[in-house]
């Protein structure tokens, strides 16, 4: 009798004997070992790099939320999102020096701007993206699944270079105005203030996403659509209107990424966002697409695997190489788990 | 139950699970040689289910079926169409864009041996078999009055049509045991007794097993040999047409406990 | 109060169609008339900035009218316009080439649409093969300017090549294939690794051409290193294909982009893989060996088929009454050995899509689950197809890498391989002949075209004292989005599509128009 106790599955998945297995738990053992070893070794710059990865690990979670929103109601990967995220930052540098004239040395005012200038990229943002929608992704709602799939490729060439047009093909410099001075100290690592302010920018906007998903209509609507469309549309929700929606507050997050991100790194280039913007859905994927919580983890790990690869001392493959690992992670996700580490298994595999 | 040449199928035990919930719950299923069986039951009895689990689309929870005395349980849908069963599906599934005569050679896919190499050298015997698929194509379609349709998109088919064409589909893939799902869904009175007494000829003339899926009665006491019922994942009866359709249990599955009262106090039982 | 959307909605397919019925309800003569005035209107703005626009406009006027006109005149009237063309190459100075393409074309739509599907290839391909005795004669275009070289010949056929080859990926089985970048480079790498110094610590040769027999390093005819490549290209593409064919539309379209961003970047760190220099890192290989037939075969063809491709050639075609004084080069000798190979390419093409793996192709594209009912193997089927487009990646990724005698890993990013499904998207996803196209139109304008419309924008633009300094180049990559948004929206079939692709494609005009304002759940697995 073959009783197989296996998972119920619609498509053949890959068979999982326990040699993968096996081998999974080897190589994530040697990681680590691996980590274990700098840890001991460099103590303080293991903690260094870790509090780096935790600050990449929040940019790149504004990003991926934006991703994994607009996934869970459109099964649609939005290319176009790190480009908008890029556009976020030039924006954001655009109003800070245009408008605000910020700059070094401005004192206590600055955190005002910086938060309106925030604010301002993440309206813009929003609105981009919420256009972007409604030109090349409504029209295609019905037609075959990979068509937006394909426009979003488009999109995003197109935004990449109205970049490039608008700042030119250099890195567009941004005003310094995050202190790297350090501020506090455990034991010999140091904490420095623009890790803090980059964690502290995050966390308001996380906590208000959360509360909007939570608490709002809008929010609800949201999950709802997102959940079952036909449903959504026989109980009164306006789809279309919740779609532009989720678009927006995609968007805004990306605003908002794209202007921390700028002030921290002080420069930015047009053909920055698309990578960043495929490390983010990586991030998204890792922690299951679709999934908000899954996201912000998702995008911790990479964040501290990008930190840790480029950061440590014994044997770390090197920034040459960050590219290559994440997207191996991106594909062995895919491939052996599909609904990532937060996501929920479905007929078809994720 | 015996698993050797007396019957084309057996099904065993089999389970299907959807996390906490039971589809199928251990049934055995047995389809004799040459006749045609058909399985009914209320709407999320089971039916389809079970069909897909017979068909590799669904991997069996537990339980095991055998095709031709061949284990083929959890096998994949591809080999089990080439080990002899054939299907079509409750919802129309044809390749839209695709003609008649495009869908039945897809239906051949499994019998043709041309592969990648000689395709694109197209050696005579390439072109021998391309000719000859295309000529067995013709005959299906004629067999299920299509003839004058062969270049017809799918999609421009009327609904009657469309379901023939799925059944002429699923005869090119040269079955022994021919799985229709619902074929008689949304036909009016006529073509229902026409394909009643289609199915009754793919039995004698063809010498063809046939396991259905129905719901209309008249097309299941016209032609089954046996009938089986399936309520909530079980099988609660199995005979005769004129036998299951007085069986207590039965009735009530459809009707309710009422009507059964009802017919007992008229005798009728 | 949510408005629930119980009305129909207007989506920019429904605008299409009205505006297409609005069109059609008008009075013929009315439309005659409007079309005059539009095309005069067309001519007089263009004219006043580039004479050669302008008379463009009038020809492809001329040619429009002639096609609309009454089949009796319609052979009188072409006559007598490519007479009319004839005297004004005399007279006037239209250069003679215009003159002969014309004719060409006008001669080719009189052919009946059953000879059509062979007659225009075979013309095309005469014209290609001749190209070189002319190219130097060709007339300047309006705004592209200078026809190509054939050493841009040679780059566009390449890369027609590799979009022939995700053809039968995205266009046959309808996989999305984000990587196929992955495949030009392991052609491109294979072909370096087999006729350079890069493996110098052995010696290995086989039928090379051109060089010493005591070089270090692994040299092998061109020929056996192409065939090489292409398997070599296809094993990767099955051994890619194997976790993850298996995936839905999306994911995998991601799968095949991460595979196409890490093989780069290991080409590009190839230089020290644990100790061992596989690509020689940022530098790449280079120089690679010459191809060539070798003396024997050479001598035993009386010099047609030439010993060594960089030593050639010594003979000179002259056609007096023609101009045409062309010394063959060994960029022509390229060129006629790439024509061979997109043949080739373009010949398997049509045959799988004909075949019973290319039905099956089609039916997995439709609809999976049936496939697989009507004993179709999935994996097993969207793997030759995954392998079958690889091979020609290889094939082309390893030619080029001969001809220009370099590999570099600066070579191979992600934006060509969306470069190459853009040439697959507007040329026409399915259709062989169409891809050909617009991969011929779309490697021209990244090699040449681009730069030529800029230069051309930049010089005759001015709007009141403005003058323009556009660098259209730069934006290469945002022109082609911009494409593939502008194709998938209006036209997405593509240019010259095949008729399935455009029923498919405009599927959902057809259906009955939903009541709600949502989507129509896509046709899942049961």
């Amino acid at each position: 009798m073959a009783a197989d106790a296996s998972v119920p599955t619609l498509s053949r998945r890959v068979p999982r004997p326990s040699v993968i297995g096996v081998l999974g738990f080897a190589f994530v053992g040697l990681l680590g070992i691996w980590l274990l070893v700098n840890l001991i070794k460099t103590p303080a710059d293991f903690f260094d790099v870790f509090l780096i990865g935790i600050t990449l690990g929040c940019m790149y979670a504004l990003i991926a939320l934006g991703y994994t929103l607009v996934y869970g109601i459109l099964e649609l990967i939005n290319f176009a999102h790190g480009d908008v995220f890029m556009l976020g930052g030039m924006f954001a540098i655009t109003y800070a020096t245009g408008i605000f004239n910020l700059h070094p040395g401005q004192g206590p005012v600055t955190v005002l701007i910086v938060l309106g200038t925030m604010a301002l990229a993440m309206l813009t943002c929003g609105a981009l993206n919420a256009t972007i929608e409604f030109i090349a992704y409504r029209p295609l709602r019905h037609a075959p699944r990979l068509a937006p799939l394909i426009t979003a490729i488009g999109v995003s060439f197109i935004i990449e270079d109205v970049g490039l047009a608008w700042k030119g093909p250099n890195y567009v410099p941004a005003p310094d105005v995050f202190p790297h001075s350090t501020a506090f100290s455990i034991g010999s690592v140091d904490v420095q203030w623009n890790k803090l302010i980059v964690i502290g920018l995050t966390i308001p906007v996380l906590l208000g996403l959360t509360y909007l998903i939570q608490r709002t209509r809008q929010g609800k609507a949201m999950r709802a659509t997102a959940q079952d469309k036909d449903a959504s549309a026989i109980m009164g929700i306006n789809v279309n209107r919740t779609i532009s929606f989720t678009f927006l507050i995609a968007g805004a997050l990306a605003g908002a990424a794209g202007t921390i991100f700028a002030l921290w790194s002080t420069t930015i280039r047009f053909d920055e966002g698309f990578q960043l913007g495929l490390i983010a859905f990586t991030a998204a994927v890792l922690g299951g697409i679709g999934n908000l919580p899954g996201a912000v983890l998702g995008a911790i790990l990479i964040g501290c695997i990008q930190a840790f690869n480029e950061g440590l001392n014994w044997h770390a493959p090197g920034s040459d190489w960050t590219e290559s690992i994440v997207f191996s992670i991106l594909i062995l996700i895919l491939v052996f788990r599909p609904e990532g580490l937060l996501g929920e298994q479905t007929p078809e595999g994720g | 139950m015996s698993t050797n040449g007396d019957y084309v199928l057996v099904a065993e035990q089999v389970r299907k699970e959807f996390g906490g919930l039971v589809a199928v719950n251990d049934v055995d299923f047995a389809v004799p040689r040459g006749k045609v069986i058909s399985l009914i039951g209320p709407n999320g009895a089971g039916k389809t289910t079970f069909f897909n689990m017979l068909t590799g689309v669904y991997k069996p929870t537990s339980g095991t079926v055998t095709l031709l005395g061949e284990d083929v349980t959890g096998k994949p849908p591809h080999a089990i169409t080439a080990r002899g069963i054939g299907r079509t599906f409750q919802n129309i599934r044809l390749f839209q864009n695709m003609t008649a005569l495009e869908n039945v050679l897809v239906g051949m896919h499994a019998r043709m041996h041309a592969n990648l190499f000689n395709s694109v050298l197209r050696t005579p015997k390439v072109r021998r078999e391309e000719k000859e698929v295309r000529e067995r194509g013709r005959e299906l379609l004629a067999f299920t009055g299509l003839s004058r349709k062969a270049t017809e998109v799918a999609r421009n088919l009327p609904y009657g049509d469309q379901r023939r064409l799925e059944v002429a589909r699923a005869l090119a893939t040269e079955p022994q045991l021919l799985l229709l799902d619902e074929p008689t869904a949304g036909m009016n009175p006529q073509e229902s007794a026409e394909f009643t007494a289609f199915v009754a000829r793919l039995r004698d003339e063809n010498k063809l097993t046939v396991l259905m899926i129905e719901h209309d009665m008249r097309v299941v006491m016209g032609v089954s040999d046996r009938v089986s019922v399936l309520d909530y994942g079980e099988k609660i009866a199995e005979g005769g047409p004129r036998e299951v359709q007085q069986n207590e249990r039965v009735i009530e599955a459809y009707l309710g406990k009422a009507a059964v009262e009802d017919m007992k106090k008229q005798g009728l039982s | 109060m949510t408005d629930v959307a119980i009305r129909v909605p207007t989506e920019s397919v429904g605008f299409r169609n009205q505006a297409r019925a609005w069109w059609r309800g008008l009075n013929p003569w009315l439309r005659v008339g409007i079309v005059m005035v539009l095309q005069l209107v067309l001519f007089g703005l263009l004219f006043t900035v580039d004479h050669a626009l302008g008379f463009a406009v009038l020809v492809v006027s001329t040619i429009y009218w002639l096609r609309r006109l009454p089949d009796r005149i319609r052979q009188g009237a072409t006559g007598g316009f490519i007479l009319l063309m004839i005297i004004l190459a005399i007279v006037a100075n239209t250069p003679w080439t215009l003159v002969i393409l014309l004719a060409v074309g006008a001669v080719m739509s009189f052919v009946p649409a059953a000879r059509r599907d062979w007659v225009f290839p075979a013309v095309l391909l005469g014209l290609a093969v001749l190209y070189p005795f002319y190219a130097d004669q060709m007339f300047t275009m309006p705004i592209f300017g200078v026809w190509p070289d054939v050493g841009t010949g040679v780059y566009m056929l390449v890369f027609i090549m590799m979009a022939v080859g995700l053809n039968i990926v995205v266009g046959y089985a309808g996989l999305l294939d984000l990587g196929y970048v992955a495949f030009y480079a392991m052609g491109a790498y294979t072909s370096a690794w087999l006729m350079s110094l890069q493996f110098s610590h052995t010696n290995f040769h086989f039928g090379a051409v051109g060089i010493t027999a005591s070089l270090p390093g692994i040299h092998m005819s061109m020929w056996l290193v192409l065939a090489f490549a292409g398997c070599v290209a296809a094993l990767s593409g099955i051994i890619i294909g194997l976790p993850t064919l298996r995936l839905r539309g999306d994911y995998l379209a991601i799968v095949t982009l991460g595979f196409g961003e890490i093989l780069p970047q290991i080409a590009r760190n190839g230089d020290s893989l644990f100790g061992f220099n596989l690509t020689n890192g940022p530098n790449g290989i280079t120089p690679l060996d010459p191809p060539g037939f070798g003396h024997a075969i050479s001598n035993a063809t009386g010099g047609f088929l030439p010993a060594n491709y960089l030593q050639c050639c010594s003979r000179t075609v002259n056609i007096g009454f023609l101009h045409i004084h062309h010394q063959i080069s060994s960029f022509d000798v390229f060129f006629w050995t790439a024509i061979v190979l997109l043949l080739i390419t373009v010949f398997t093409s049509l045959r799988l899509q004909y075949s019973r793996i290319g039905r099956a192709w089609i039916a997995i594209r439709e609809d999976e689950t049936a496939a697989a009912a009507m004993g179709i193997p999935l994996m097993r089927t969207k793997t030759w197809a995954y392998a079958s487009g690889a091979f020609f990646g290889g094939i082309a990724g390893a030619y080029y890498g001969v001809f220009r005698s370099a590999t570099f890993p600066g070579d191979f990013y992600f934006n060509i391989s969306v470069f190459i499904l853009c040439m697959v998207i507007l040329g026409g996803m399915g259709n062989v002949w169409g891809v050909v196209v617009g991969a011929a139109f779309l490697a021209y304008l990244n090699q040449e075209g681009l730069a030529n419309t800029g230069a051309w924008l930049n010089a005759n633009i001015h709007i009141a004292g403005w003058r323009p300094n556009f660098q259209v180049p730069l934006y290469a990559s945002g022109i082609y989005g911009l494409i593939i948004l502008v194709v998938m929206l209006f036209r997405p079939e593509g240019l010259i599509p095949s008729r399935r692709r455009a029923a498919e494609l405009h599927e959902a005009e057809t259906h009955d128009e939903p009541l709600y304002d949502h989507e129509i759940a896509g046709t899942e697995p049961l």
